[in-house]
């Protein structure tokens, strides 16, 4: 039970770092290699904002959100519109995005330096509860549902909002968007917005669930995250979500009843036997595009 | 006599060197159907395209209500009211039928119940399915879908690029109907067409395109009553419509 719950909280914020990801990879077909940075970045602010700020964890949480959120744009806008006119603009922003990446985590290194970082002591409180005989904290009950609040909102953004409606339309056919009316240029600035701001709640999630933030944290979180997009389904959301539910909990098993050094193995593996059988990934449609 | 509601001149676009539009002028007065027609490949779309935004003129003017829009994007000439039934349909199979009337209020920034209430006492296909996704409709009524999408937009001037393209005849006068009621309710109609002979029918003042140029133009009834022009731009008539 104790690690079932480990699982699924671990579970939520690579489904919180994944769903930010798949956004992007979705509506604008593009993969963002700069997103495993916002993760890592928003740890460190989150724990500057705690120490130097004075600030509780929760109160830090909106301001990494807005944080994530403007980063976004500037991936957007540096990263991936100088080059959207190319031919090979999929491969070209993939290169350049992994570029501006190293940048960010080069940032990070001479503002923190290279060391582990963790929340000032006395930052996180007591209050534990028992569920089905297994402890929970607080922190991890507010994990859950801050990944689940995120995740749920913006579904319904997608799928009921006007703005929804527009990334939709954007996603199946620009043109056709264009032609309606829509700044195809705004709606990719404010996807690119919301998957960083989503990301970098997860960074800080991680880093509170964990209580560290390392440089090679987005490094460590981007495989896993690319991992679970894959076999959620390229593109959807609910797809990302159980996909990285899967993930967490099948990590944290294999270190309790295999050993923790087989702990990718087993992740990974049962990835793999998943895409054996569903080659499109558990939630993904062969996508339908019109010719 | 007022100035026309668009007015285009010498206009010219070009693909890298390759010039598919060279110096066409034509102009729309308020309330009237003008249609370009020509072969495949004269440039007819890409003057709507250009003229609709979505492509940047190499060169020339387009005004539209006297004011110069001719490097206007796109996405603020629909709220103008310049709106483009896109060659194609170019419908959102994804989103439902509700959905893609939807996306024709984008500019207004709501969802204009109103107008899209409206088109459904007008398309009551549309009605019946509106929860379906649009991939699901029949060609014919995706081009109704593709109209109606465009009227909810609410436009002064409708630029229609192919409507009847890969149509049954059937289908394809319902869609003559259907333009000849927006046009009869008051908005300007730009329709380019191949079936020339079906839209010179329609519209009131027509320009013959080839090979990016308007070798011919005048009142659609003389185009048509013109034996030269009729042998060589119009090519034999095959009249599907008559039964």
């Amino acid at each position: 039970m104790q690690q079932l719950l480990n699982g699924i909280f671990i579970g939520s914020i690579y489904a919180l770092f994944a769903i930010g990801f798949t956004l992007v990879f979705g509506i604008l077909d593009r993969l963002n290699l700069a997103h495993p940075a916002v993760f890592a970045a928003s740890a460190f602010v989150g724990i500057e904002l705690v120490e130097r700020g004075g600030l509780s964890l929760w109160a830090a949480l909106p301001i990494v959100f807005v944080f994530g959120a403007v980063l976004g744009l500037l991936i957007e806008r540096l990263a991936f519109r100088p080059l959207k006119g190319r031919a090979d603009a999929h491969f070209a922003g993939l290169i350049s995005s992994i570029a501006l990446a190293g940048m960010l985590i080069a940032l990070l290194q001479w503002r923190y330096g290279p060391d582990t970082r963790r929340f000032p002591a006395g930052s996180f409180p007591d209050t534990r509860f028992e569920v089905a005989g297994a402890q929970v904290t607080l922190v991890q009950v507010v994990i859950l549902a801050v990944s689940l609040a995120l995740m749920v909102g913006l579904t319904y953004m997608v799928t009921r909002t006007r703005l929804g409606r527009g990334m939709r339309a954007v996603a199946e056919n620009p043109t056709a968007a264009r032609v309606l009316g829509v700044n195809v240029d705004r709606i990719t600035a404010v996807t690119f917005a919301i998957s960083s701001a989503l990301g970098a709640v997860a960074g800080v999630l991680f880093a509170i669930n964990v209580n560290t933030a390392q440089l090679g944290m987005g490094s460590a979180i981007e495989l896993k995250g690319l991992a679970v997009i894959i076999v959620g389904g390229m593109g959807s959301l609910p797809g990302a979500l159980i996909g990285g539910l899967v993930l967490g909990l099948a990590e944290v098993f294999a270190v309790q009843y295999i050993g923790s050094s087989w702990r990718d193995v087993i992740a990974f593996g049962l990835l793999f036997l998943i895409l054996l059988v569903r080659p499109q990934g558990l939630l993904g449609a062969r996508r339908v595009r019109e010719v | 006599m007022s100035d026309p509601l668009l007015r285009v001149e010498d206009l010219r676009v070009s693909y890298g060197r390759v010039e598919a539009v060279r110096r066409v002028s034509f102009q729309a007065d308020r309330g009237s159907l003008v249609t370009l027609v020509g072969a495949n490949g004269a440039g007819k779309s890409s003057v709507i395209n250009a003229v609709s935004g979505m492509l940047r003129p190499a060169g020339g003017r387009i005004t539209f209500e006297g004011r110069d829009v001719t490097r206007t994007p796109a996405h603020q000439l629909v709220g103008r009211g310049l709106v483009q039934v896109p060659e194609g349909r170019q419908i959102l199979a994804t989103l439902t039928i509700e959905e893609n009337l939807q996306m024709g209020a984008w500019h207004t920034g709501g969802t204009a119940q109103r107008s899209i209430d409206a088109v459904y006492d007008r398309f009551p296909v549309l009605a019946q399915r509106r929860a379906l996704p649009a991939g699901s409709l029949s060609g014919g009524e995706q081009q109704m879908l593709a109209i109606a999408r465009a009227l909810v937009a609410a436009p002064t001037v409708m630029l229609m690029d192919e409507p009847s393209m890969g149509l049954a005849p059937k289908i394809v006068d319902e869609v003559f109907r259907v333009i000849e009621e927006i046009r009869a309710s008051g908005t300007t109609v730009v329709l380019v067409e191949q079936n020339a002979r079906r839209a010179l029918r329609a519209a009131d003042h027509g320009y013959v395109l080839q090979s990016g140029e308007i070798v011919h133009s005048g009142p659609a009834d003389q185009l048509l009553a013109d034996e030269r022009i009729v042998q060589a731009y119009l090519g034999v008539e095959t009249r599907p419509d008559q039964r």
